[in-house]
């Protein structure tokens, strides 16, 4: 085992940890603001790939137009959906089990429709222009999309910090998830602010659909295959934590990446194990913004 | 204004429980009880198995149909789930008085299923589950199987493993493969067959990532460290595709032969993959679509495409197959309600089918009630016949069944 | 007849034909297929009733039960398949053994938190042990199960086996039902409302949390291993987070405020997706939308609602 090993593998987790990450940002986003459990998430991430196989595979459009119009899509989608239905139980006694149960028929649904549109053949989008090759050092290759993907991933952990806590738009958002009412009072269309984060949280998670379509395979139930993975890494991070996301993504990818690498037998009990430890000390997760500990 | 919005719904909701029922009990017919997965990642599997054993019933019935008796078929969504699918199938069989259970895609389903098959002592047709134990170790006498089971793959590949090692010395070999039975069995039975075959191999990696993992950059830059001459993979569906697609990124397969021979060669992924798929990996699969080139097969592709739009994966020819197989044993016993000559007359079946090269038919085995057919394994490279695929298989090496098929020592020594 | 006691009486009446009906299923069934169906509905309704003592009664919304429940089956099928179906019995009693002892454990960890946060933490150990189960495959058989665990000697009869696990599923959710009107039901109920005031009343919060999670358990492990018995197999599905997931639905679909809704809301459950499957491949489509429309339109679920009904009929008619 020499560094540059080393050193691939880190590489190569920290592409798994991005994509993981990019998922699981929308779900924190919108259970930190808007307490909403969104398990239908993983299903707008599918929908994500399959919105970026329509306008690149078959209307032929440019892959970065295609991943913009994508994420407004699937935020769209996602809006609707909120004001429509999830609205109707909030604050509603017993509403976790509630929310639960209606993102859960979202995803029974959502996948009977991209079934019944785009048929159960398997999808795939070519990698964009300029990112097909790889970067080549010596014997290792480092693919130029997945450096890109890290890339974007920082961006937007960068981009979400700094909206949520230095623009005012960012702070009427984490006011409203600390106290619904008083934010109305004050003259905020708290509604309207859900809609919008649900909005871009779904947006978001489309996103990352479309960046890990050239990657993975466009098919149906791809969004109840990575719920759980985005889960641990939300639950890790601390729910609502953007940082904590991005920590919780970083861990779990690299402690995959080292478990593949030395004890390959066993790597994909890692993930749980690593979430079990955390959780057993620290049971709000790694960064916690608020302490939930009443019942 | 509430109410009558909670009245609609309420209304809505028994119109949808209400749904009329369609129960005929018609004189002479042949019932066929299917389950298929019709949803999520093997739903295309299922839905193509489904078209294709419609196909055989249109056009068995459409002659007029075996003895005077018409070929009926139910179709219910297995969900991939055992329990439900033992449900099913005890309806299928006390309910709707089948007599025939047929399909299902996953083995462990499968494996589920042919208990219910023992128990109320109905024939039960496989069709594309693949898990060697269904004929060997869990054998019972109302089980058939009609597609290629993994042994008979990995003993293809172990033989073409060693045609290439007098050509090409090479040393070194990995796996990679989904994390349950399915994976664990090809790499068992491929190591078997190696040694039978005395093929001498150094294993310098192993794998398991889980079933359906959509990320295998891990893996990847882990396989490149142990530089292998052969890399196995023992993946289905959507994670093959997902798999060579991070692979090739790494430039993985310019030093390392990618091989596959049991579910590589489905047409999904030439389909999925249209140009990105590279030349030169070496695939295998139960059914393909340019091979052989006879009439009969030729003839099963186009007319599947002429009724789905699309080209068959494998998961079809199975279920033609089996409808076929049926209507060839009912025709000669003579009714389907004597289930003891009928399984009499499956085990000894001969029957041509479209993965039939010329001069061959294929025939099942009565120890195992195994259906023992050719198996080709061929060579990715650029051909425009079947769109939107842009490679195709070809360079085919072909393997005889009575040398592929577990010896029976094997047998002995798993169902003791 | 006061209003109590003819309430009391309707109750004891719909209780006793909710008996007979299951009773007489063996008698009446044209089919193997009809017993196995009523023994899959009794099975979940305990399952059901059981976590919504935890859910609807006490308010603590646990995404892992199945652990339990495959915790129940794994111990019968494991020691069944292993070592004879003379351990048949055994197994059930060492499941149950073994699912009070884990929920103690566990229990202590997760009953920490709160809220989501403890939905989450059930979830990750739930998933934990499925995910062992499926890789441990040599032990448990992994995603190919264990097929023909049949029970021993009387039992081995289908029927038999319906009137035993008829006879269990009933005794254990009279048991339930008792637990829930008790006071220590009532004081599950105030640790939802208002957890505080429990506190100043001297009693402890955590403590009772941990026991109804503890006796929830138990039950859906009893319900587990059960099941073993109907299928004569057993399945990583049935560890699987959706299968947590399927008694929210029931609880919610019958009602949770309800001490029969989830029992109803089993039977609703599995007959409509035995009819919806048997119909179409777009069940999915079709259960989601009833999730959907109950989920928003009938919170109360389908005891909820009806007791609505007959409560503005009763006044109409007696009103004047």
């Amino acid at each position: 085992m020499d560094a540059s090993f080393f050193f691939t593998q880190f590489v190569s987790g920290l592409t798994m940890a991005t994509l993981l990450f990019l998922v699981a940002s929308g779900l924190t986003l919108i259970f930190g603001v808007g307490n909403v459990f969104n398990f239908a998430h993983g299903s707008f991430y599918m929908l994500g790939a399959y919105f970026g196989y329509q306008f690149v595979t078959v209307w032929g459009n440019n892959f970065w137009l295609s991943l913009v119009l994508t994420a407004v899509c699937v935020g769209l989608v996602g809006m609707v959906v909120e004001a429509v239905f999830l609205r109707r139980i909030y604050g509603r006694a017993n509403e976790g089990g509630f929310q639960i149960l209606l993102t859960y028929s979202f995803i029974l649904i959502i996948d009977d429709l991209v079934k019944l549109i785009w048929g159960t053949e398997y999808k795939s989008l070519p990698r964009p222009q300029g990112f097909q090759g790889a970067f080549q050092a010596g014997d290792i290759y480092f693919p130029a999309y997945n450096l890109l993907i890290i890339a974007i991933g920082l961006f937007v952990v960068v981009a979400a910090w700094w909206i949520l806590s230095r623009t005012r738009a960012g702070r009427v958002a984490r006011a409203a998830a600390t106290d619904r009412e008083i934010v109305g009072v004050l003259g905020v269309n708290v509604p309207r602010t859900m809609t919008l984060v649900f909005g871009i949280a779904t947006a978001l998670g489309g996103m990352a659909g479309a960046l890990a379509a050239p990657l993975r395979t466009v098919t149906p139930g791809a969004g109840i295959e990575v719920i759980i993975d985005s889960l641990i890494v939300v639950v890790l991070g601390g729910m609502g934590n953007f940082w904590g996301a991005w920590f919780g993504a970083i861990l779990i990818g690299e402690v995959n990446a080292f478990a593949v690498a030395f004890v390959p037998k066993w790597a994909t009990l890692f993930s749980f194990l690593v979430m079990v430890i955390v959780l057993v000390f620290k049971p709000e997760g790694l960064f916690a913004t608020r302490k939930i500990r009443k019942l | 204004m509430k109410k009558n919005v909670r009245v609609c719904l309420a209304i809505a909701l028994l119109a949808l429980m209400v749904m009329p029922m369609a129960i005929h009990a018609e004189e002479k017919v042949i019932r066929i009880g299917a389950m298929y997965p019709m949803t999520g990642r093997p739903g295309l599997y299922g839905i193509d198995s489904v078209a294709a054993a419609e196909m055989a019933m249109d056009e068995i019935n459409g002659k007029g149909g075996v003895n005077g008796y018409k070929i009926d078929a139910t179709f219910t969504d297995s969900k991939a789930k055992p329990a439900y699918a033992v449900r099913v199938a005890t309806r299928y069989i006390t309910e709707d008085k089948v007599h025939f259970l047929f399909g299902i895609v996953s083995s462990g389903v499968g494996l589920a299923v042919t208990e219910v098959s023992k128990q109320y002592k109905t024939i039960f047709i496989g069709t594309d589950h693949a898990s060697t134990q269904l004929t060997v170790d869990k054998f019972q006498p109302y089980y058939f199987r009609v597609s290629n089971d993994t042994f008979s793959s990995m003993a293809a590949g172990a033989l073409y493993l060693k045609e290439l090692q007098a050509k090409k010395p090479w040393k070194t070999i990995a796996y990679i493969g989904p994390d349950y039975a399915y994976g664990h069995d090809q790499w068992n039975e491929l190591r078997y067959n190696l040694d039978r075959f005395g093929v001498k191999h150094k294993v310098v990696g192993e794998y398991w990532p889980k079933l359906f993992e959509p990320d295998y950059n891990s893996y990847v830059t882990s396989l490149i460290n142990d530089k292998p001459d052969i890399l196995v993979t023992g993946f289905w569906g959507g994670d093959t595709v997902a798999f060579i697609k991070q692979a090739q990124a790494y430039g993985m397969f310019k030093k390392t032969l990618y091989f596959q021979p049991d579910a590589g060669g489905n047409y999904e992924l030439m389909s999925a993959m249209g140009a990105e798929l590279p030349a030169g990996l070496v695939l295998g699969a139960r059914h393909y679509n340019n091979w052989p080139d006879t009439e009969r097969n030729r003839n099963f592709v186009q007319s599947f495409f002429k009724r789905t739009g699309r080209y068959p994966t494998y998961a079809a020819e199975g279920a033609y197959a089996g409808v076929y197989a049926i209507a060839k044993a009912v025709e000669a016993v003579g009714n389907p309600d004597d289930t003891e000559a009928l399984v009499k007359a499956l085990s000894t079946l001969k029957i041509q089918l479209p993965e039939d090269p010329e001069g061959f038919t294929s025939y099942i085995d009565p120890e195992t009630h195994q259906i023992m057919q050719m198996q080709a394994i061929g060579v990715t490279m650029p051909n425009n016949d079947f769109p939107p695929a842009k490679m195709m298989l070809g360079d085919w090496k072909v393997y005889k069944p009575e040398d592929i098929a577990p010896p029976a020592e094997y047998i002995k020594e798993k169902r003791k | 007849m006061t209003k109590e006691t003819a309430m009391n009486f309707k109750a004891a009446t719909l209780w006793g034909m909710i008996v007979v009906l299951f009773a007489l299923v063996p008698v009446l069934a044209s089919s193997p297929y009809q017993i196995n169906l009523a023994s899959h509905v009794l099975i979940w309704s305990l399952f059901a009733v059981s976590f919504n003592m935890l859910w609807g009664v006490t308010g603590m919304l646990s995404l892992g039960q199945a652990l339990f429940y495959g915790l129940g089956a794994y111990s019968v099928g494991l020691l069944v398949n292993y070592l004879g179906s003379a351990w048949y019995l055994p197994g059930i009693g060492i499941g149950l053994l073994a699912a009070a002892l884990l929920a103690f454990f566990l229990g202590l960890l997760v009953i920490r938190v709160g809220g989501v946060y403890f939905t989450m933490l059930t979830l990750a150990f739930g998933q934990l042990a499925w995910q062992i189960t499926f890789k441990w495959y040599d032990f448990t058989g992994g995603d190919d199960g264990i097929q023909g665990i049949m029970p021993p000697g009387l039992l081995g009869n289908k029927t038999a086996y319906y009137y035993f696990l008829l006879v269990l599923v009933l005794v254990s959710i009279w048991i339930l039902k008792r637990m829930a009107y008790s006071p220590f039901g009532l004081i599950l109920r105030c640790v939802q409302q208002n957890p505080d005031r429990v506190r100043f009343l001297g009693r402890r919060v955590r403590r009772n949390q941990l026991r109804i999670y503890i006796i929830s358990s138990f039950f859906s492990a009893l319900a587990g291993s059960l099941m073993v018995g109907v299928d004569s197999s057993i399945h990583t599905d049935m560890l699987y987070w959706t299968t947590s997931g399927e008694v929210i639905l029931m609880s919610v679909l019958g009602g949770i405020n309800q001490f029969f809704g989830p029992f109803v809301g089993a039977v609703a459950i599995i007959l409509i997706e035995d009819y919806v499957g048997a119909y179409t491949e777009y069940w999915s489509l079709i259960i989601g939308t009833i999730m959907l429309v109950m989920v928003l339109g009938f919170p109360k679920g389908l005891v909820g609602e009806a007791r609505r009904l007959i409560m503005r009929f009763g006044r109409t008619e007696t009103g004047r």
